[in-house]
């Protein structure tokens, strides 16, 4: 009966999906609000139709309802309820409803968002949003169905893969990277709009903008998550592989940044405006592969769900769809280019082309490392790899160089600047930069790039400080205390400027901290005997016994170890090796002690028979939390930029030759 | 219309619609074996069930398959008959040979006493040999001509079909 | 019965990297040098039963292998080359996580510094036909006024008792 319900519900979507389409671009090509209202309408019933077929599944999944093939796959009646829960996005057919589900309360809050406002853009915009969702409710109905009815229903199942039990990350990681992942259909659907009506308006700016900014900051979140569960679960101790799903969910993240610091250019002088619109469509492209690359088997990772006919479907969507962009493009980019210059080069503009330039690079190499594989063994039948030390070979200059810009770029004044407005500009946080550089060496760092990216650093953190506090400064010299001018300038009024000075803050920490997280880390093998102390690290590390655990879904052998540091006992980790009834090899969950300063990591390599000694490996990373915690600092300068605020329309003349010349330079 | 778009745009589309279509027909976890052609890396390695040490080139003169595989692996259960019966078919004129690795002699000994022990069972050290065969899992077999050249690698457990097919390209 | 199995343990052999890679050509490796080194060429080789995992990071038994012959080949002095050319034979390119520099594997290390090239000519083009254009409807953002002169005089004005 569920089955069926949700087969029907399903197949509803898919139907409205459709058919919204196909009204949202006859009202957008005759202009009829009639129209419009009518695609509202769909793409509100959609957003139901997903949300109640999620319901059903999640109903199916808690009261363990087996006739259901989903649940029969990945349901249990051994897991916790949490388990049972998240298990809506453990396995293939149930994350394709899941991404539905999401896509659904985009396109509602999209279109609720917009309602009366930018009418000649919107119903393109909802006839493409419910084009993907179709696309996707048309993969649930079809070839990734999970409601179909299993005809002798088991009384109990598998559960979902032990590996995605393992720890609390697993609840919050997926939805995280959903939300930024599908989000992007969101402008996706804007940037068509633009192009279909030959015009981006000034006023449709601010929905581009805030509907690129928010998946943004999901995705910006959800990738640091990602790379924090790799780190607490797999066990070897890093937080990056560069494993062709996490580059898949990179890529996108790329070209979003990327297009959030044209659309600024964009914004002040008129241009780039096809640009930023290929950079929307290409985040949005970016999802689609990236999701071909997760569900159709063809690149080997540590994430692929397992292979199904579903690939070849996603091809086909991925390859339309580009052929569309590519093509909407070409007829129309030219129309869209308002007149409009840059000064100077050599100007807060000039960088903002280089960022893109850096960010463009950066997405084809990884792109084309993550496929080359592919090429090489279609093109001469030989196999290769292409693994981490390429990739970190490629990603460590061009992270530096981005440092650089974070640092150089707010630094130089827009327009054009004299020489020795450069010079003021640029020289002072050198200071800061020699700084930051010689403290680390101090603490040990010897590895050449790690310096120049604390060099870098220390540099950016100088400007991006004062460029942060300026509005603050301005304020109080007009007269306001300290606090009023704090709210006023900077919460009330320069929200989007202060909110893009505390993400680059964050991103800068982050860089520095990846650097000295990678080069400054240290790994020891040991095996030790019972009641045996190692020194590694500045640790002393004891073992102190094995304890076996039971629990309903999985066997677990604990290690236990005392830690001290200059004799006084600091923690007890507990590393694991967790034996579950669906798998051969037990899985390791490592044991982890983070401080501000660094973590100490203890991994299970091996466990002697006789449980009286064990072999581990010891990893001691310096700064690795201030990644995690950085990140979740950007996402808030996201969010701070990202509330609007009330139109304050301030009467704006163009720009005439005989209005006095205030010039261009910074105060 | 703006032709650089255009073309440069549908480029980039036939290249990665092109890499992408031919990736779906592979299987990214199977490894071509690049030891084809070569002469087989030589061993001498400790029989199970004797203190015999058996050495690869004995068997020179004849084709070998050389099987490797471990008692927890679950698809050589079901591989383990078809060799069996195939070994015992072929008599003297092919020498079947097992070899074992991360496993443990006395377990070895009881399934194959269990199951069936048609043909020396060889134990590896420290997985050295199947390194130097370039083994990725098990069951993986290699096919060896009677020169001790290897002219085929099989990965996953074999039919009896597999194994003529593969025997074919061995005693040519 | 210990002079047997002594017998016995001389005669086996195993499959020697001398066959395939010939003498070492460097220096026998010790200590923590050895343990560091190890490290090093480990994160070059790949889990052949891995996700992509290298054999420095993996805890899977063949990996285990894997480093404990590398370390084995070092302490005698084989040098990286070797040892990865080693594992290269038995395994193919497959094995190497860095693609070697020649062949049809130089071309992934190419594409790069070639985009990066091709990008600069077309930002400098760019920006040298943007300075040149004529000015456009520059319309100053309402959400940073303190960045926008005309703004922060107009409030100054405005706002003045």
């Amino acid at each position: 009966m569920t089955a069926s319900l949700g087969r029907f519900l399903i197949l509803a979507s898919v139907l409205v999906s459709a058919a919204g389409a196909f009204i949202g671009f006859a009202a957008g090509q005759r202009q009829s609000p009639e129209g419009l209202k009518w695609a509202r309408r769909f793409a509100y019933a959609f957003a139901a139709l997903m949300l109640l077929s999620t319901l059903v599944m999640e109903y199916a999944l808690i009261t363990h309802d087996f006739s259901v093939q989903y649940v029969a796959q990945v349901g249990s009646r051994d897991v916790p309820l949490w388990v049972t829960i998240v298990s809506l996005w453990s396995s293939l057919e149930g994350s394709i409803l899941f991404w539905g589900f999401i896509l659904g309360i985009y396109i509602a809050g999209a279109t609720w968002l917009n309602r009366g406002k930018h009418e000649e853009y919107m119903p393109y915009a909802i006839g493409t949003w419910l084009g993907c969702g179709a696309f996707f409710a048309f993969l649930i109905a079809g070839p990734a169905n999970p409601f179909l009815t299993v005809p002798n229903p088991p009384l109990n199942g598998p559960g979902p893969n032990p590996l995605l039990q393992n720890h609390v990350l697993m609840i919050i990681h997926p939805p995280m990277l959903y939300l930024g992942y599908v989000g992007l259909t969101i402008p996706f659907g804007f940037a068509l709009a633009a192009l279909l009506r030959k015009r981006l308006g000034h006023s449709f700016l601010r929905p581009l903008r805030a509907s690129l900014l928010l998946p943004w900051i999901f995705l910006t979140i959800a990738i640091m998550l990602g790379g924090w569960w790799a780190y607490e679960v797999l066990g070897w101790g890093g937080y990056w592989a560069w494993d062709p799903v996490e580059n898949a969910s990179l890529l996108p993240w790329l070209t979003a940044t990327a297009a959030l610091h044209s659309a600024v250019v964009m914004e002040r002088r008129g241009i780039l405006k096809g640009w930023t619109v290929t950079l929307v469509l290409a985040s949005f492209l970016l999802t689609i592969l990236g999701t071909f690359m997760t569900r159709s088997g063809v690149f080997n990772s540590v994430h692929s769900f397992t292979q199904s006919s579903i690939g070849p479907t996603i091809l086909v969507f991925l390859a339309a769809t580009l052929i569309a962009s590519v093509v909407l493009l070409a007829l129309r980019i030219d129309s869209l280019e308002a007149e409009g210059n840059i000064e100077s080069g050599v100007s807060r503009e000039g960088m903002f082309l280089v960022n893109n330039l850096i960010f463009v690079v950066l997405t084809f190499t990884v792109l084309v490392g993550t496929c080359f594989p592919l090429i090489v063994e279609a093109v001469k039948g030989k196999q290769m790899s292409v693994g981490r030390p390429y990739f970190d070979a490629m990603a460590v200059p061009m992270g530096a160089a981005l440092l650089f810009l974070i640092g150089v770029g707010p630094a130089l004044p827009w327009g054009r600047a004299t020489k020795r407005e450069l010079v003021r500009a640029l020289v002072p946080p050198i200071g800061a930069g020699v700084v930051v550089a010689v403290i680390g060496a101090l603490l040990g760092v010897r590895s050449p790039w790690t310096l120049v990216t604390l060099f870098f650093g220390g540099y950016a953190v100088h400007v991006t400080l004062a460029q942060m506090w300026l509005p603050l400064v301005q304020r109080m010299k007009r007269g306001g205390s300290f606090g009023e001018s704090l709210v006023d300038a900077q919460l009330r009024r320069g929200r989007r400027r202060f909110g893009s000075y505390i993400v680059h803050a964050g991103a800068t920490i982050v860089l520095v901290a990846i650097a000295v997280s990678s080069t400054q880390r240290t790994s020891q093998e040991m095996t030790l005997s019972r009641g045996q102390t190692a020194q590694t690290a500045g640790y002393a590390i004891t073992f102190t016994g094995i304890e076996e655990r039971a629990e309903p879904h999985r066997q677990s052998t604990i290690a236990h170890f005392n830690v001290a540091k200059n004799g006084k006992p600091v923690t007890t980790l507990d590393p694991r090796m967790n034996q579950y009834a669906a798998m051969r090899e037990p899985i390791g969950t490592p044991a982890v002690h983070s401080t501000i300063f660094s973590d100490l990591y203890i991994s299970i390599m091996n466990i002697a028979p006789d449980q009286q000694s064990a072999g581990i490996v010891v990893i001691n990373t310096p700064m690795v939390s201030w990644i995690w915690i950085a990140v979740l600092l950007m996402g808030l300068g996201g969010l701070v930029a990202l509330i609007p605020s009330r139109r304050r329309v301030y009467a704006v003349e163009p720009q005439s030759e005989n209005a006095p010349s205030l010039g261009t330079a910074q105060p | 219309m703006n032709r650089t778009v255009l073309i440069i745009g549908l480029l980039i589309v036939a290249v990665v619609v092109a890499i992408l279509f031919m990736g779906l027909g592979k299987d990214p976890a199977h490894i071509e074996s690049p030891l084809i052609g070569r002469p087989a890396p030589g061993f001498a390695l400790k029989a199970v069930g004797s203190n015999e040490t058996i050495d690869l080139t004995r068997y020179r003169g004849k084709p070998v398959v050389l099987n490797f595989w471990a008692t927890w692996c679950v698809p050589c259960w079901d591989e383990h008959p078809v060799l069996t019966a195939n070994a015992q078919m072929a008599g003297d004129r092919v020498q079947y040979l097992g070899v074992v690795f991360q496993d443990e002699e006395s377990k070895i000994r009881d399934f194959l006493e269990q199951r069936g022990w048609a043909y020396p069972t060889l134990v590896d050290q420290a997985g050295k040999t199947a390194i130097a065969y370039g083994v990725g899992g098990v069951p993986e077999t290699y096919f060896l001509d009677k020169n001790g050249v290897i002219v085929a690698k099989f990965a996953g457990p074999m039919s009896a079909e597999d194994i003529q097919k593969n025997l074919q390209k061995a005693m040519q | 019965m210990i002079a047997f199995l002594l017998v016995l343990a001389l005669q086996m052999k195993v499959p020697d990297a001398e066959q395939f890679v010939g003498k070492p050509q460097g220096t026998p490796l010790t200590g923590e040098q050895l343990n560091l080194k190890t490290q090093q060429v480990g994160a070059l080789l790949r889990c052949p039963v891995c996700q992509g995992l290298s054999v420095s990071d993996s805890p899977s038994e063949m990996a285990v292998n894997m480093k404990g012959q590398v370390r084995e080949l070092l302490s005698r002095g084989y040098t990286q080359e070797q040892i990865l050319s080693y594992f290269e034979r038995s395994y193919g390119q497959f094995v190497l996580l860095k693609p070697k520099f020649n062949g049809v594997a130089a071309a992934v290390w190419i594409l790069p510094l070639l985009a990066v090239a091709i990008g600069v000519v077309i930002v400098v083009s760019k920006a040298k036909k943007l300075e040149a254009a004529p000015a456009g409807n520059r319309q100053p953002t309402t959400d940073n006024p303190s960045d926008d002169p005309y703004i922060s005089r107009v409030r100054e004005l405005v706002e003045k008792p």
